[in-house]
């Protein structure tokens, strides 16, 4: 009894030294930002005009740029909205015809390859000890979190797996949906996060061949297999994205994730351009995405916040609980190229199509 | 090859088709431009986004590419099966529509116009939801009203690919086929009968035969259609572990962000389309065989096919109710619920509300996208259209050296997946002030949709006899009088069908649009296709709802109220 007293007082007082550690981080990134900012708003101001290109939803791009407006007004904002590949190929080709043609980039894997391509022009934020995932060349403005996610009428509870590394036992035979891990998608991320962090290449083979082992559907489309899942055909989803989740279960929707498997997480960027014709509005708009106010605009449409102890429902805290280490993807090889790290690492073991 | 132009330039001039082959020639240089770009760039190689040098290692992964057989093998597969399917269907419909006493004109008229216009992932969703095995619609009736435990459908095999993109293909046979059985010479069918044949006997003897280039044509823009199609086998064949050539292509551009790589993969298409329409230009190469509408005067007669006018009447309510009715009840179904299991679509009663509706209609973008790209498709329709019967025209009724060489070219676009097609044509603008404008954007929805114009036109003006061009260029006509008062007036009914087809068509394209489409202008319903690809398909549902009701009252008003003929 008194030594679960003194282990309740001891995660008491690490949570309070957490939280006041992440308070003064918090602080001081504020008043990095309000001089940073007034100093680019003036210069932003002078350029009159900010241009993205984004691979998030017409509607959350529309709410963003418009907190934006609200917050800094005599910029005037327009968009472009397209898939990954349209972002790359786009920019690409406009960078190559030395085009001046967008300011900011708003996605999640496009920015690492253009980066690669000398596209991106270095940019640093003055907020870094406010992030969790920290990138000294484009800043991190949210997250994709994934989660491991079943449907609440097909599995009971008891049968639940505890790890994402527990859905690779024989038992969720034809009960798991998977992504295909030999495309660039949210579970070749996970192995790639899995890889670096357990750095232990014959746990990490195992799991692999496990899940090959299971020989369950692959699907190329992650939102369509989310879908299926919820419709039943499966019970388990390997995996879904947590704002996804928390979005369906505000709805009434019968899924549920396990909160004992360990959140994996993949940054979100908003890069500058390198032939930014307004780079002073682009960088503002990075910064101001990282404020309070900017991550609260992300967090109104559902967008997971990348800033330390920010509270929102779909953040690690609160629906992981305080002190939940994320995995995060840190391979470089995967983020620039990821088809050479597929080839080497998960094609041996898992074949060809 | 300036040569080539130059001496075939000054012989269509003596020739008096001067204009014609200019036209050609203008249309054909922007459908070959991109497309040369595109496979300059997979034999070049690039650091930092900087030319570096020529390379053959594109080429090279494609051929030892050890995947690539079988995932060749099952487009070949998938994809006859479906051209297959939907030239067959959309071949008897436009036969029953065009010739036969079938009750009701009007109606069977439109009914097989209908499912054009569902977007093709629409109906793949839908069809999902029908058939997944345990939780799809008609397995959890089946179970529940009837006992069968066994999971009889099965959305994720090659069978429902065939079947969802083969219904899918249904209406551009039935577009493309309708004209040119509304203007057969029934002399042939008259013998046939007085000889003692059957109205169906006679069907398949004599009248299907004669409508063989049509046929061809069709299925060739079926096949390729099929053959880079994308959606249907991520959704349906993924799961089931049948992998398709052209996933090959996309992921060169989705994980590799390499073009090149994507265009080497595409030269196999390329391949399988250069041999499909030498196929073709083979078999219709002696076109008069074919020719229906001679110098001789035609009328179109309608056969009295007795009691099996009701088989038919309901055959084309069959197709009616499979290839729209099912798929768009689902998706009404799927608009008023929260989520789809089979319980909530069953009970949907007691939890229908209209949240994603509003969603939709309160979206930034969905009515303004609809509306630009309402406007830009008309002309494109009409100025693609145009373009493909003066192209058709100078293949078949010019005797200018090379001409021939326009059914590939104008073909070609169909052989490229639409994300490498849209590469090229970006690297034709991009350095020029076209670029982020509409001229560019409407320069790619032609070239996208310029191969259905001409195998289109092709397709019909080989059922025309030359005999009747040649009286007019006999009796002194120039070659605009012999388009303008011959040849265009015979193709009228094709006219209208193309110009349908590629309206609808362009007026929902993403992949052409989204990459030459300036920051700030939506085009097309973008938001309906951003739900199905973010996966709130409630959202997606209502959308796809909104867009199809206003389509079909917009083609049902323009049948009824102001009798406008889409093909006839």
């Amino acid at each position: 009894m008194r030594r679960k007293i003194l282990l309740a007082i001891a995660i008491f007082v690490t949570c309070v030294f957490m939280s006041l550690g992440a308070t003064a981080h918090a602080a001081a990134a504020d008043d990095a930002y309000n001089k940073a900012s007034s100093a680019l708003y003036a210069k932003a101001k002078q350029e009159g005009e900010l241009i993205v290109y984004s691979v998030w939803d017409v509607e959350h791009i529309v709410a963003i740029l418009q907190g934006f407006s609200k917050k800094y007004p005599g910029i005037k904002t327009t968009y472009w909205q397209g898939r990954n590949p349209e972002i790359v190929t786009r920019t690409i080709n406009e960078f190559r015809a030395n085009r001046p043609s967008v300011d900011a980039i708003l996605s999640d894997n496009a920015p690492p390859v253009l980066r690669a391509a000398g596209a991106i022009l270095p940019y640093e934020t003055v907020q870094k000890e406010a992030l969790l995932i920290h990138d000294s060349t484009m800043p991190v403005v949210s997250l994709q979190i994934q989660a491991l996610t079943y449907n609440t009428k097909r599995i009971k509870a008891a049968d639940l797996p505890h790890s994402w590394e527990d859905v690779a036992k024989p038992k969720y035979k034809g009960m798991v949906a998977l992504d295909d891990p030999m495309r660039a998608g949210p579970l070749s991320t996970q192995l790639a996060a899995f890889r670096d962090s357990w750095n232990d290449e014959a746990r990490w083979t195992a799991f692999v061949k496990g899940l090959k082992a299971l020989n369950v559907p692959v699907h190329r489309s992650t939102s369509a297999m989310f879908r299926l899942v919820i419709a039943g055909e499966y019970a388990i989803a390997m995996p879904a994205l947590l704002h996804d989740v928390m979005n369906e279960k505000e709805k009434g929707t019968p899924v549920e994730y396990i909160r004992t498997a360990t959140p994996v997480v993949f940054p979100r960027y908003a890069a500058v351009y390198a032939k930014a014709p307004h780079p002073n509005a682009a960088k503002l708009l990075t910064e101001w995405l990282i404020s309070p106010d900017g991550q609260a605009t992300l967090d109104s449409v559902g967008r997971e916040a990348s800033r330390k102890g920010f509270p929102s429902k779909t953040s690690i805290e609160n629906a992981y609980g305080a002190g939940t280490q994320p995995i995060a993807v840190h391979d470089k090889l995967f983020m620039e190229d990821p088809t050479k790290w597929l080839d080497t690492h998960v094609k041996p073991i898992w074949g060809g199509k | 090859m300036a040569t080539i132009i130059w001496r075939s330039l000054t012989l269509a001039y003596r020739q008096g088709v001067f204009i014609p082959l200019s036209s050609s020639l203008i249309a054909g240089s922007l459908i070959l431009t991109p497309i040369l770009i595109v496979l300059f760039q997979s034999l070049t190689t690039t650091r930092l986004a900087t030319f570096v040098g020529f390379t053959t290692e594109n080429y090279l992964r494609v051929f030892t590419d050890p995947e690539i057989l079988p995932m060749l093998s099952n487009s070949l597969v998938y994809a006859t099966g479906s051209a297959t399917l939907g030239t067959v269907i959309g071949g008897l419909l436009a036969w029953i529509v065009a010739r036969t006493n079938t009750p009701g004109k009007a109606l069977v008229e439109l009914m097989p116009l209908y499912p054009l216009l569902m977007p093709p992932i629409m109906k793949n969703i839908a069809w999902i939801l029908l058939l997944a095995p345990k939780s799809g619609i008609l397995n959890n009736m089946l179970r529940e009203g009837l006992g069968i435990e066994e999971q009889v459908f099965n959305a994720f095999s090659l069978p429902a690919m065939i079947w969802v993109f083969g219904l899918a293909c249904v209406p551009l046979g039935y577009l493309f086929l309708l004209p040119v059985f509304l203007s057969f010479d029934p002399s042939l069918e008259e013998s046939a009968y007085i000889a003692g044949s059957r109205p169906m006997n006679t069907m398949v003897r004599i009248t299907f035969p004669l409508a063989l280039p049509a046929f061809l044509s069709t299925f060739i823009l079926n096949f390729l259609r099929a053959l880079r199609s994308f959606e249907t086998p991520v959704l349906q064949g993924s799961p089931a572990g049948i992998n398709v050539f052209v996933a090959k292509v996309y992921d060169s551009m989705a994980i590799e962000y390499n073009s090149g790589l994507a265009t080497a993969y595409s030269t196999l298409l390329i391949a399988l389309s250069i041999a499909v329409l030498w196929f073709y230009v083979r078999t219709t190469r002696f076109s008069e065989r074919y020719a229906t509408i001679t110098g001789k005067g035609y009328r179109v007669r309608v056969i009295d096919i007795g009691r099996w006018r009701y088989v038919t009447f309901f055959a084309v309510f069959g197709y009616f109710l499979l290839g729209i009715a099912a798929p768009f009840a689902v998706l009404i179904v799927v608009s008023l619920i929260p989520y789809y299991d089979y319980e909530t679509f069953i009970g949907f009663f007691a939890r229908m509300d209209l949240s994603n509706y509003h969603r939709v209609l309160n979206h930034p973008s969905f009515v303004t996208g609809l509306y630009n790209s309402l406007t830009l498709s008309l002309a494109t329709a009409v100025v693609t259209v145009m373009a493909g019967i003066v192209m058709a025209f100078t293949i078949h009724r010019t005797r200018v050296y090379g001409s021939k060489l326009f059914e590939f070219i104008g073909t070609m676009p169909l052989a490229f997946p639409p994300l490498v097609l849209a590469v090229g044509l970006v690297l034709v603008f991009i350095r020029t002030p076209l670029y982020n404008s509409l001229w560019a954007l409407g320069a790619g929805l032609f070239v996208a949709y310029f191969p259905y114009a001409l195998r289109n036109a092709s397709g019909a003006i080989v059922n025309i006899h030359k005999e009747l061009d040649e009286a007019a260029w006999v009796h002194g006509a120039r070659w605009r009088h012999v388009f303008f008062k011959v040849t265009l007036p015979l193709l009228k009914p094709s006219v209208a069908g193309a110009l349908f087809y590629i309206f609808i068509e362009a007026i929902r394209n993403i992949d052409v649009a989204v990459l030459l489409s300036a920051p700030g202008s939506e085009y097309g319903p973008v938001t309906l296709f951003d739900y199905f690809r973010v996966g709130q398909w409630g959202e997606a549902a209502a959308g796809g709802v909104i867009y199809l009701l206003i389509l079909i009252v917009a083609v049902s008003a323009a049948k009824f109220v102001f009798d406008v003929k889409f093909s006839l």
